[in-house]
């Protein structure tokens, strides 16, 4: 990527402070941004297109007698940001008393995260980045020629600037890489496809070779799926699965929805929802992991988390309204969806801890079972109830994996699978160096098949 | 809008022939801008009102055979012209790299300015107005029960414009209003909690709100919610389905619209990629994707500038058409008819469906269920995807109903199918003689977002997969 511009995203945002600073407003903060981003797309045969972006823009939250006004801009010239700050004030006159707010954070002081931003990214060229793509294309190739190709490269280089009415004043600089392939072969009417991926803050994190020659096995390994009868098994979730699970049950505990009582995690602060041995740590405070930053979305600062220990919910995670409804600390989980004003919240950097047992463990000891390689658990997240198709999977029979399945789905409660966890590994899969996952057995689930 | 000093449509041309000069087969600039206003009603409470505008360019290329895309929103001239640069500096660092090749079919040149027309401008509506309306539709559902625990109601109004030039010499420029209202309902009783939804959409100004009958909108999502806290889990395994018009719209979108995206097709992505002309479906199945349809993915021009038509997929079972970007139709042997489209000017424009549907059969809603013993019948779309590579689709309904000889019985909730896309469309037996297209949404594709609408008539499947709890 060409080095970003010079563009000045303070002096912008501090202008639009000094003028809401004097229109009478209960609070307000405003947030700019800045990024460059470049990607190589891949489709077909190959590397495909080459993609790069600046992106800039800069919004207002005005609050006014509890009401909310919203304004954003693409640009920072003064005049559009003297019509942003206008069109936010008096949005917020118009918008009725929200009765929940309470107002925002002040400011705190949090040390800071190092390793958040790689040079080596920020100065990525795309011709350097289509050659990382070609060695992934060719580590597929190594294991077995003939894919056709999905996926390509992402990196991107951020810059953001907060300044609040209670003090505030956050500046945060980010770098990310992405990368994903997906090859398709194809045997007659045999389909074997598969996907492997990898994010992170750096670019030395990512192995472009691993990716390719693990995408290609797992794609070979597709071939030959069969159908499978419904019935009532035990299921082993890889990493690509147990991840879906345990970030479904996070968004079920973060924020406006879950204090509001609309969530099916909305009465389980304080309850025993899994095992002893099931504890999930959320930390936005690691160095160079991929999540991570010293202050959330509205400048509280991030800290480490114990959402779920020995199977008990101990906190939900907060921002500030959300914490203010509850009468509690805000945990630091604020996010900030870019420029357009939106504040949520959710998980930072997920850590579920490992267990004692293998993944060939797991497998050896299940007479029939189903081992989902990649699923994405899907719940009503009001009722928690789900009904998802397992993407990727093989049967196992007599302690051994065998054919790949198709066409199968399961149902259930997302409280029982919590419930039913019977295994946690000890390997698992580190993510942008803040993630991790096991593999992670449950006794049974409820399967829709032939 | 005025870049330096140069006018919008100079900076284009100006950066097409530039492009052209600087070694570019095909050059194209596309300036896109949305202005949007966003009201939030929360039980009883509009508590937030925003409004943003965004703009830029996005510039593609073609250079020694492979594409470059660049886009940036810093309105300057310079920042534009390093735009091109970069899109032609990236062609240029992967041209040396095996794939994909760029080729593009020639197109004659269109010069159109389209402005889509309104009854009613949503800028002649106040402010309060708009929150009075959208509190009104609210208490509806706030005061259908006792069980109604939340309710929410959103308005949103954009405004888009979009003006496409390139190398053959077309510039367009498409105006495009647009209003999007959406209820949604959580009741309760004990500790069983459901939901409701309505939405409304499509190509209009303000006369869409007027048009909200609430007893068929706000009254209805609370009805919804209300009378499935009553509903049992589906049961499991494989039955025979009969799908209203929202989940036959959800179904033909997922499982096979995707499919015949052409992009998908010539990239190997797609389960029909070798089936042209062949039997796909049943004789039943008759596949249109029509942009110029009057619903949701309404346009005049797609944003590579060819005119939208309506396009024929299945005809009576048999493949006939894939959907057309310049690109696969060069590849494929087609004619683009108008489906390629980007999110905005950060995006290149891909494949995209407009409003997709199953074709009207001759039977009545009563004649499609008569046969069923045992089924299931869906209603309400909720969400949906499909691995086109594999052709394996998920639709998720917001309800439905056992059928037992023929007729609806015992009410159920969070229902999903699941299935393999040749397989299904092969076993519809049935089809109801009256087409309804009102699914207004959004299709993720690729990281881009896009208007779509669905629609089909009640349809019946042979041995579809229901996944439940029980």
């Amino acid at each position: 990527m060409k080095n970003m511009e010079e563009i000045d995203i303070r002096s912008p945002v501090e202008k639009a402070a000094k003028m809401l600073s004097k229109m009478n407003l209960d609070f307000f903060d405003v947030y700019a941004a800045y990024s460059r981003s470049l990607s190589i797309e891949v489709l077909g045969k190959g590397i495909k297109e080459a993609v790069s972006r600046t992106d800039l823009g800069l919004g207002v939250r005005a609050y006014k007698n509890k009401g909310l006004g919203v304004a954003y801009s693409q640009s920072l010239k003064t005049e559009d940001i003297e019509t942003t700050v206008r069109k936010a004030v008096s949005f917020a006159t118009v918008a009725q008393p929200d009765p929940h707010f309470k107002g925002m954070p002040g400011p705190s002081k949090a040390p800071k995260v190092e390793g958040l931003c790689d040079p080596e990214v920020a100065s990525l060229s795309l011709d350097d980045a289509g050659k990382l793509v070609k060695n992934m294309i060719e580590a597929v190739e190594n294991v077995r020629k003939g894919a056709m190709y999905a996926g390509g490269l992402g990196a991107g280089h951020m810059k953001g600037f907060l300044v609040t009415s209670t003090g505030v004043s956050v500046e945060a600089e980010k770098t990310s890489v992405s990368a994903a392939i997906v090859p398709t072969y194809k045997e007659g009417d045999d389909i074997g496809s598969s996907s492997e991926y990898d994010y992170a803050i750096s670019l030395k994190e990512i192995d472009f070779e691993k990716i390719g020659k693990q995408a290609a096995e797992k794609a070979i390994e597709q071939f030959g799926s069969e159908r499978v009868e419904s019935g009532i098994l035990p299921i082993i979730l890889t990493p690509e699965s147990s991840s879906s699970l345990v970030f479904s049950l996070l968004g079920a505990i973060s924020g406006e929805s879950v204090v509001k009582g609309r969530t099916y995690a909305s009465g389980c602060l304080g309850k025993q929802i899994a095992p002893q041995f099931f504890s999930v740590v959320d930390d936005g405070t690691i160095p160079g992991a991929i999540s991570s930053g010293a202050f959330d979305g509205e400048g509280v600062p991030r800290r480490r988390v114990v959402a779920i220990e020995k199977g008990v919910v101990k906190t939900f995670l907060h921002n500030y309204y959300s914490a203010g409804i509850l009468g509690v600390e805000p945990t630091g989980h604020a996010v900030r969806g870019g420029y357009g004003g939106h504040v949520g919240a959710g998980p930072t950097n997920v850590q579920v801890e490992h267990g004692d047992s293998t993944l060939d463990e797991m497998v050896a000891e299940t007479k029939t079972g189903i081992l989902a390689t990649n699923m994405i658990f899907t719940p009503n997240t009001v009722s928690g109830e789900f009904s998802s198709t397992i993407d990727e999977g093989f049967l196992i029979k007599n302690g051994e994996k065998k054919h790949p399945v198709k066409n199968l789905m399961v149902g259930g409660h997302m409280l029982e699978l919590f419930r039913d966890i019977e295994l946690v590994s000890k390997e698992g899969r580190t993510i942008g160096k803040g993630y991790f996952f096991p593999n992670i057995k449950l006794k049974q689930i409820k399967l829709a098949g032939k | 809008m005025v870049y330096g000093e140069l006018c919008l449509r100079d900076l284009l041309e100006l950066i097409v022939q530039k492009g052209l000069k600087a070694g570019a087969s095909f050059c194209e600039a596309r300036f896109f801008e949305e202005r949007a206003k966003y009201i939030s009603v929360e039980n009883g409470v509009a508590k937030s009102m925003s409004s943003g505008i965004l703009h830029g360019v996005g510039v593609r290329v073609i250079v020694n055979g492979k594409w470059g895309f660049a886009s940036t929103n810093v309105s300057t001239k310079i920042s534009v012209e390093r735009v091109l640069c970069d899109a032609i500096g990236g062609a240029k660092s992967i041209s040396a790299q095996k794939g994909e090749e760029a080729e593009i079919v020639d197109q004659k040149p269109v010069v159109e300015t389209v402005v889509h027309e309104v009854k009613l401008n949503p800028d002649d509506v106040s402010e309060e107005e708009k929150v009075k309306r959208m509190l009104e539709i609210e208490k509806a559902s706030r005061t259908y029960s006792e069980k109604v625990k939340d309710t929410f109601v959103s308005y949103r109004e954009v405004l888009s414009k979009i003006m496409v030039h390139n190398s053959f010499g077309t510039l367009v420029e498409e105006t495009t209003p647009r209003i999007m209202v959406y209820c949604n309902v959580i009741s309760k009783e004990g500790t069983n909690m459901q939901s409701g939804f309505e939405s409304k959409g499509n190509v209009a100004g303000y006369e869409l709100v007027e048009t909200i009958e609430i007893e068929k909108f706000s009254l209805k999502a609370a009805e919804t919610a209300v009378k499935l806290l009553d509903a049992s889990p589906p049961p499991r395994g494989t039955f025979t389905v009969v799908v209203d018009p929202d989940v036959g719209g959800l179904f033909v979108h997922e499982a096979f619209g995707h499919n015949s995206e052409g992009d998908l097709v010539f990239g190997g992505q797609s389960i029909i990629a070798d089936k042209m002309g062949q039997k796909v479906a049943s004789d039943l199945v008759t596949i249109w994707d029509d942009p110029t349809i009057h619903k949701n993915g309404h346009f005049v021009y797609d944003h590579e500038g060819t005119k939208a038509e309506p396009h024929l997929i299945v005809n009576k079972g048999i493949l006939v058409g894939y959907l057309h970007s310049l690109e696969s139709a060069a590849k494929l042997g087609g004619k683009p008819q108008g489906s390629a489209r980007a999110q905005n000017h950060h995006s290149s424009p891909i494949i995209r469906m407009s409003n997709t549907y199953f074709a009207a059969g001759d039977m009545s809603l009563e004649e499609v269920l008569e046969d069923v013993k045992t089924g299931v019948f869906l209603s309400g779309s909720q969400y949906g995807y499909v691995e086109t590579q594999k052709g394996q689709f998920t639709c998720k309904a917001e309800q439905g109903w056992l059928i037992r000889n023929g007729e609806l019985s015992e009410h159920l909730r969070d229902v999903a199918i699941n299935g393999l896309t040749l397989d299904a469309l092969k076993n519809v037996s049935a089809v109801s003689n009256e087409v309804r297209i009102e699914m207004p949404g959004m299709c993720g594709k690729s990281g881009q977002s896009m208007y779509v609408d669905a629609g089909a008539p009640y349809m019946r499947f042979e041995g579809i997969v229901v996944g439940g709890r029980r």
